[in-house]
């Protein structure tokens, strides 16, 4: 029984929150604004979106998947968000139709994938580009005015303080992170991204796994498109351009392996609200848009080099 | 209740094959069955259908416990009590051992996974096997002999009634496959009963009753171990008499041609071993999984880093920091992984026969396909290799002609020194005599050659000299007139005699 770590293997395993606390430390002693509770509420807020979907694209790459499609998902599901959402329904209604509606692009991507044996690759940058094109055609490619005012007041309001945005991630954190460390299912996701072939033999219905993690990722992506529009108050068919990218950035970061079977969820947060952080930091600093890409690319990079070397010394 | 499984005129075609025409089994309950047949005969499909992995073809039947038997997917299998550890089948890595060990079937508590019964009950289980790792350890962390027996326990407490067991010593120690053994008869005494395949002789002679014989994708016969000798066996397996299991053919000894003083591993594996071989000789290299033979030679190679030791090609001095300082000198490597390190398995033949020697095949800097196609030509002829063409992609042969395409890109590039390591695992028997002629071949040539290998059978057989290895150590030589299984056990495991 080795349960006492070395502080090195310690330091390896929380390295991303390290580097976290440590920019936090840097950003605030550069500019004392940026640790005030105005500053602190709007990167909770920046955090919201871009959290949720990459609590549904960590499920499809522990599983050992890849979705290239939630962004599109994001801006398809806001539109019809919006057409139901000026004020003609309960809330409720554009709430669940969207969440259906990214279930039923994540549902195509996994049977694509799990029945169908296509590369994840492949099949989701397909429905990355026709759902896009359903956004345009559902909104007949302009942006969707109108929404309700009880509707612009989900993102806009907030409770005890804590934007109501930032509850819905929470709400998600909690919900996934309970699913993969205690239940059954989780327990079955990571077999299966870990070794497809031995859990197939061991019993588990492999194929519906991987369903269903495509169809979490589109749900989330469905309840991210809800917020999104409420958030800017239109539903736009171009929106969320690349927002894919930025939720499997944050899984990265955090920690969730590419090849699928490793990750944890407290990674992936601290891996988005790094990912915010630092776009958040550098804008106060007055850093130009141009310069924080090239940071947020060395960023991924970096996280991932130190992973591998992390493991290949443990070995 | 004769008979607690018959399988019964079972076929399965793949595309352009016949895998298996109209073959039976039959299994009693509380004996163990050893399936028998070269590679390509077919077991590994019957039983895959067994365990609903494939899907027989029409016509034919299974009876499990004289009742009708259709298993669709593993986990119908193992609900109606067919387990199975298979042979290529790796752990789940990153998972830990409690966790490998109930995947699919986890324990349950109020609809969640309960961590705690299952640490319980995988520490109970680890402890009956004899095994000293923590059921909260990461497999990653544990050797390949652990990870194996990790399989085996998890087959054995689905609690099923029949358990098929494919090559389930391939990669234990003797130890270990002691406690295999004693783990079937407790089995067996149950009522449970074994199919087991491997191509260990001995295994089969000791552990199991009765033996079903396959040649390929027929079924040649059946019949109790203890009426049986290894001559009839193998004449059944192969069709053809083989007297002689491990022909060695004459070769003049020479001078010294390599030499490695001293190697000691980075990682500490290896701890300062030395070893030389003469021209027209056959170096052994014996000792238990674990005992660091391939870690020496890989390091030699430059696959790792040494921390200390020199090397000496041909006398001079060469300086290893990755494979190509040592290939170069005419050294090449046959690695124990062909999956892994050895082929290119999407690729066809003839691009794995280039892969190394790819210099020889050039004309004015460029890739000649022609040159190519033609040496690799001479080799599937000279090596035996049982392939349609060249064209043919590597992943659809057998394990011997795998081997062998992976011995023929090597010898492509003319090497005066060619290490082997465990060239023979789960090969048959008519592909290991082909590779021992052709080592025997080599040294005619005034090559050396560096074998390791688990069976020490097979090392007395080939070799002019035997170095034993025990964790990272070197234990002994022994010289051909001195061979003796028991000599070469006792250095193996280091016990003072």
């Amino acid at each position: 029984m080795k349960k006492t770590k070395s502080a090195k293997a310690l330091l390896s395993e929380y390295f991303i929150f390290v580097i976290f606390i440590a920019l936090v430390i840097i950003l605030t002693f550069l500019k004392p604004s940026f640790i005030q509770p105005s500053n602190l509420v709007n990167i909770l807020k920046q955090a919201s979106i871009n959290g949720i979907l990459s609590f549904g694209m960590m499920f499809v790459i522990i599983a050992g998947g890849f979705d290239m499609s939630v962004g599109s998902t994001v801006a398809f599901s806001g539109i019809v968000a919006a057409l139901l959402g000026q004020g003609q329904f309960p809330l409720i209604v554009p709430l669940v139709v969207a969440m259906l509606a990214g279930l039923a692009v994540g549902v195509v991507n996994g049977v694509g994938v799990a029945v169908g044996d296509l590369p994840p690759f492949i099949m989701t940058l397909g429905t990355m580009t026709a759902v896009r094109g359903l956004a345009l055609l559902t909104s007949d490619g302009k942006p969707v005015t109108g929404i309700s005012d009880a509707y612009k007041a989900v993102a806009a309001s907030s409770f005890f303080g804590i934007p109501m945005l930032a509850v819905f991630l929470v709400i998600v954190i909690l919900i996934c992170s309970f699913v993969l460390a205690k239940t059954v299912y989780g327990r079955r996701v990571y077999a299966c991204g870990g070794n497809l072939q031995a859990a197939r033999v061991s019993g588990i219905n492999t194929t519906m796994i991987r369903i269903s993690t495509f169809a979490i990722a589109g749900l989330l992506a469905g309840l991210s498109g809800f917020l999104m529009t409420s958030r800017v108050t239109i539903g736009q068919p171009t929106a969320a351009e690349s927002y894919e990218m930025d939720a499997i950035t944050a899984c990265v970061v955090g920690g969730v392996s590419m090849s699928g079977g490793v990750g944890k969820p407290w990674g992936v947060v601290v891996g988005c609200l790094l990912i915010t952080v630092i776009t958040n930091g550098l804008d106060i600093l007055g850093v130009s848009s141009h310069w924080q890409k090239i940071v947020k690319g060395l960023i991924i990079v970096l996280a991932v080099l130190i992973d591998v070397k992390g493991k290949r010394k443990k070995n | 209740m004769e008979y607690i499984l018959e399988m019964k005129d079972i076929s399965k075609t793949f595309p352009g094959v016949k895998a298996l025409d109209h073959v039976q089994l039959q299994v009693r309950p509380g004996e163990v069955h050893a399936l028998m047949g070269e590679n390509g005969a077919g077991k590994s499909t019957l039983m895959k259908i067994l365990m609903g992995i494939y899907t027989k073809d029409e016509g034919g039947e299974i009876l499990f416990d004289g009742k009708p038997y259709h298993a669709s997917s593993p986990k119908e299998a193992m609900d109606t009590g067919v387990a199975m550890i298979h042979q290529e089948l790796n752990p789940i890595l990153d998972m830990t051992v409690y966790e490998n060990i109930f995947v699919g079937r986890e324990i349950r508590k109020n609809g969640l996974v309960d961590k705690k019964a299952e640490i319980e009950e995988a520490q109970r289980l680890i402890e009956e096997c004899g095994l000293h790792v923590s059921p909260r350890e990461t497999l990653r962390n544990l050797t390949v002999a652990q990870c194996q027996l990790i399989e085996i326990i998890k087959a054995i407490s689905i609690n099923a009634r029949v358990i098929v067991m494919d090559e389930p010593t391939a990669a234990i120690t003797d130890r270990e496959v002691e406690l295999l053994f004693g783990h079937i008869r407790r089995l067996t005494e149950k009522g449970v009963a074994i199919i087991y395949i491997s191509h260990r002789m001995d295994e089969i002679f000791s552990i199991c009753d009765r033996v079903s014989v396959y040649r390929d994708g027929q079924y040649i016969g059946s019949g109790d171990t203890k009426d049986l000798d290894e001559a009839q066996l193998i004449k059944m397996m192969v069709g053809r008499e083989i007297t002689d299991v491990f022909p060695k053919l004459e070769a003049e000894i020479g001078e010294v041609i390599f030499e490695a003083k001293d190697i000691v591993r980075a990682d500490n594996k290896v701890k300062g071993v030395s070893l030389s071989v003469r021209r027209g000789e056959i170096l052994g290299i014996g000792g238990l999984v674990g005992a660091g033979r391939s870690e020496l030679v890989e390091g030699i190679f430059g696959m790792h880093a040494l921390s200390g030791g020199e090397i000496y090609v041909k006398g001079n001095k060469v300086n290893v920091r990755s494979p190509h300082d040592i290939i170069k000198e005419g050294v090449a490597l046959i690695t124990e992984d062909r999956k892994g390190t050895g082929l290119n398995l999407s690729g066809t033949v003839n691009d794995n026969i280039a892969m190394v020697a790819i210099d020889k095949l050039l004309t004015y800097g460029l890739y000649n396909k022609s040159k190519a196609r033609s040496a690799s030509q001479e080799y599937i002829k000279k090596l035996n290799i049982k392939t349609p063409s060249g064209d043919q992609i590597v992943g659809n042969l057998s394990g011997g002609n795998q081997q062998k395409v992976v011995i023929a890109k090597w010898l492509l590039n003319e090497p005066d020194i060619i290490i082997l390591d465990e060239p023979t695992r789960g090969i048959d028997v008519g592909a290991k005599r082909d590779i021992y002629l052709l080592l025997g071949q080599l040294v005619q040539q005034g090559k050396a050659v560096i074998m390791i290998s688990s069976e020490i059978p097979e090392l007395m057989g080939v070799c002019d000299r035997i170095m034993v290895m025990c964790e990272g150590n070197l234990s002994g030589e022994v010289t051909r007139d001195e061979f003796s299984q028991e000599r070469i056990m006792t250095l193996a495991s280091a016990i003072e005699v």
